[in-house]
């Protein structure tokens, strides 16, 4: 728990661990991950939120809302309300083939 | 006083029915060695039979029956943990300083390890030591082929002791060896020794893993399956073409297909990983394919600091990381080796750097 603002620590899951080092926070480290969960998320119109260093919320676009205690909680939760698997094995491959057309689309402009 | 906040070592001995475990234990539990030792037994069936196995040893025997711990009484080996550790604090038992558990035959070892790490009570006062398997070397390829349970245990260990190893001979026992390798290149293969059985009970798991070695063994293991597989292929073909061509002996029907699903690979990384991003990817893996990744060990260089990071999984569970002062050699490449069922290294490697190339621009969260 912290000794100024009285928060706790996050819980004892594995991600919420901070490697020693220059900069070493748990607070910052647990909002960058929000950040970049919610650009995940944010593919499906959910949203993660932080709730007082402790847990997650996860919320739909209808008004849903979910507690979760670590990562894996936030990803079942999300499955929950999508309805479908959430596959990492092929997350982002539509950007990646948008990505790739525009090179082409790029190229063969270039070209001509 | 003091007791109370000490973190006792467990040691989980698994293995398939009739492999040799009580008989293990049995030969390694008797004299001073045993008796700082407190051993957990479950048993499956309708009368519970191990511990009165187990009668003649000198450490504190606990019987768990009435049905398997990693399904139908997980509260139990949490209530005997915690039991265990409450009547040691207040003197009414002696105070050992490890704890055996022994599985039933038919038990998969990851719900016992997510018993150990993620139930806050019993995490504080226990920490995982090492998953010992025992393997039968004369029933091995059998049971490899009937029973999913075996692949579990031998796929969960760190380390995996050859029982009945004189009831065989030494081709025999090489082609287990190399199979043990394909499926588990993380583990530490032994056979049984009358002399070295109590270091192969209670030596600690290795804590950063020899990744060069598991890496070679990965890749050895690779090319010997395809090796295998064309010789196969070759021999269906030659059986084809002659009808009365005698089927390999070792090869039972389905062997192939079953071994084809277990793949273990190495991924490399060649810059230091972000941390949080890491974190999202690898919940999301375990999240969707827990169930089919039965091992993950490895080194990462996070970056923002200079020591590297160790990682263990066993399915959906991940233990706790640990932080190194500095790289335990003058190889510094930073890499994951898993050991997965249908899941390829191509799918698991183009996933991660899809994830970097969409996430890691996001500097603006920083």
């Amino acid at each position: 728990m912290c000794g100024m603002c009285g928060l706790l620590g996050g819980g004892r899951h594995w991600s919420n661990t901070v490697a020693p080092g220059a900069g070493a926070n748990a607070r910052r480290q647990r909002l960058v991950q929000v950040a970049h969960a919610n650009r995940v998320l944010g593919l499906f119109r959910l949203r993660l939120d932080d709730f007082h260093g402790q847990s997650f919320v996860v919320s739909s676009p209808t008004g849903a809302r979910e507690m979760a205690d670590d990562l894996m909680q936030v990803w079942q939760a999300a499955e929950k309300m999508l309805g479908r698997p959430l596959d990492p094995l092929t997350l982002f491959i539509d950007e990646d083939e948008d990505a790739g057309n525009a090179i082409d689309g790029a190229d063969a402009r270039a070209r001509s | 006083m003091s007791l109370a906040y000490d973190v006792i070592p467990v040691t989980i001995v698994t293995g398939f029915l009739g492999s040799g475990k009580s008989t293990l234990l049995a030969d390694v539990l008797h004299g001073t060695a045993a008796r700082d030792t407190a051993v957990l037994v479950n048993e499956f069936g309708e009368v519970g039979l191990d511990h009165l196995l187990l009668g003649a040893i000198d450490a504190q025997t606990v019987l768990l029956d009435n049905g398997c711990i990693c399904c139908a009484i997980r509260s139990d080996l949490k209530d005997a943990l915690a039991s265990l550790f409450s009547r040691r604090a207040r003197g009414e038992l002696p105070p050992f300083s490890r704890v055996v558990l022994e599985t039933t035959g038919l038990a998969t070892p990851a719900p016992i390890i997510a018993t150990l790490l993620a139930d806050p009570l019993v995490a504080h006062h226990y920490v995982l030591n090492a998953t010992v398997t025992v393997v039968d070397a004369v029933q091995a390829g059998y049971q490899r082929v009937r029973h999913p349970e075996w692949l579990a245990q031998v796929s969960a260990a760190d380390r995996i002791v050859i029982s009945k190893a004189d009831l065989t001979d030494a081709a025999t026992l090489d082609e287990l060896h190399a199979q043990l390798l394909q499926i588990n290149p993380a583990a530490q293969i032994v056979v049984r020794s009358a002399a070295d059985d109590a270091e192969h009970l209670f030596a600690a798991s290795q804590t950063v893993p020899d990744l060069g070695t598991i890496a070679t063994r990965a890749g050895n293991a690779a090319r010997r399956f395809e090796a295998e597989a064309a010789q196969a292929h070759t021999q269906a073909r030659t059986a084809h073409a002659a009808p009365l061509a005698v089927p390999h002996a070792m090869s039972p029907p389905g062997d192939a297909h079953h071994l084809d699903d277990i793949a273990s690979f190495c991924i490399e990384f060649d810059a230091p990983v972000e941390w949080p991003v890491f974190t999202l990817w690898f919940t999301l893996l375990l999240n969707r394919h827990g169930d089919n990744i039965l091992r993950v060990k490895g080194l990462l260089a996070i970056a923002g600091t200079q020591q590297p990071v160790v990682v263990h999984a066993v399915h959906h569970l991940v233990h706790p990381v640990l932080h190194l002062d500095d790289w335990p050699g003058a190889n510094r490449t930073a890499r994951l080796v898993f050991i997965t069922s249908g899941l390829t290294r191509a799918a698991v490697a183009s996933s991660w750097q899809r994830f970097c190339r969409y996430l890691q621009p996001a500097e603006s969260v920083h």
